[in-house]
């Protein structure tokens, strides 16, 4: 009986792995909703901008070219490693590390933090929405 | 009361032989160590650690800012434990490395063994003090990567 239990939460767990919880839900349609205020033609969030953002080069904060795939490496399932500090980072990819994409604050840290040290400016509604789309489908 | 002697004079040499109390702060723990080593508060200054925290949007190049709750918080216990011993004397820059006898410690220590990759650089603490995380620092606990012990 246990069992059949466990499974039971296993698979739906599975099956919500692409879906936001509520609090990530709310935020996700804040970024819409400034989306659409600062673009009238926007229709979504889409994985494939995200991604092609997440890849992208450019002149970092520290003058040097970074990614964020500098140190959360291409495959978002395997861990990176800090390209300062050499300090392992754990899987970005909610299905290989599902405490990811949880909580909004460490969300909205993270991303300030990071667009801020790749692109040295904030990210857009935008480009916040699309590469958390990305992400969460990881 | 020869044992109590004993153990404060065995106390006051750890003191002095590379051990500082470790950090026992959960916020500083996750906001800090998730980037780079739990450096202990007693290795800087409350100088240094006031200079830190007054400029986290560009932490050593990079964008480590904090909310307001936070930034408060970690600053309050890191000034309380602020260091005065040996190793944050004479250094009120934002860098441990900067210390005097942080670099009388380290003087001999080949650049070749710093700069390989499983270490990286001098800030990396635990690449070779493999007790850093409990704030041991003594020569007996060193251990560096493709060399070995270091007595």
């Amino acid at each position: 009986m246990k069992k059949i239990v466990y499974l039971i939460v296993l698979s739906l767990s599975l099956l919500n792995a692409k879906a936001f919880n509520a609090p990530m839900q709310i935020y996700m349609n804040e970024l819409s909703a400034e989306a659409k205020a600062q673009n009238p033609n926007f229709t979504g969030f889409d994985a494939t901008r995200g991604e092609k953002l997440f890849v992208s080069k450019h002149t970092g904060k520290k003058g040097s070219e970074m990614s964020c795939t500098s140190c959360h490496t291409n495959n978002l399932k395997n861990s990176g490693q800090n390209v300062n500090t050499n300090k392992p980072i754990t899987a970005l990819a909610p299905s290989a590390n599902p405490t990811r994409l949880t909580d909004v604050a460490e969300v909205q840290k993270w991303l300030r933090r990071n667009f801020n040290d790749v692109f040295v400016r904030e990210g857009t509604a935008l480009e916040k929405g699309d590469v958390l789309t990305y992400i969460i489908n990881q | 009361m020869k044992k109590i002697f004993l153990m404060t004079a065995l106390g006051l040499t750890f003191a002095f032989a590379g051990n500082v109390a470790p950090v026992n702060n959960a916020l500083y723990q996750k906001e800090c160590a998730s980037c780079h080593f739990g450096y202990q508060p007693a290795l800087l200054s409350k100088t240094s650690w006031e200079k830190v925290m007054g400029n986290l949007s560009d932490h050593f190049g990079t964008d480590a800012s904090l909310g307001k709750a936070e930034h408060d918080q970690i600053l309050a216990y890191l000034v309380s434990n602020a260091g005065s011993g040996k190793i944050a004397a004479n250094n009120n820059s934002m860098r441990i490395t900067e210390s005097p006898k942080f670099i009388k410690e380290h003087r001999e220590v080949p650049a070749r063994l710093i700069t390989q990759k499983e270490v990286g650089s001098l800030s990396n603490c635990s690449a070779c003090h493999i007790l850093a995380d409990q704030g041991n620092y003594s020569e007996r606990a060193i251990k560096i990567p493709n060399y070995g012990r270091w007595e």
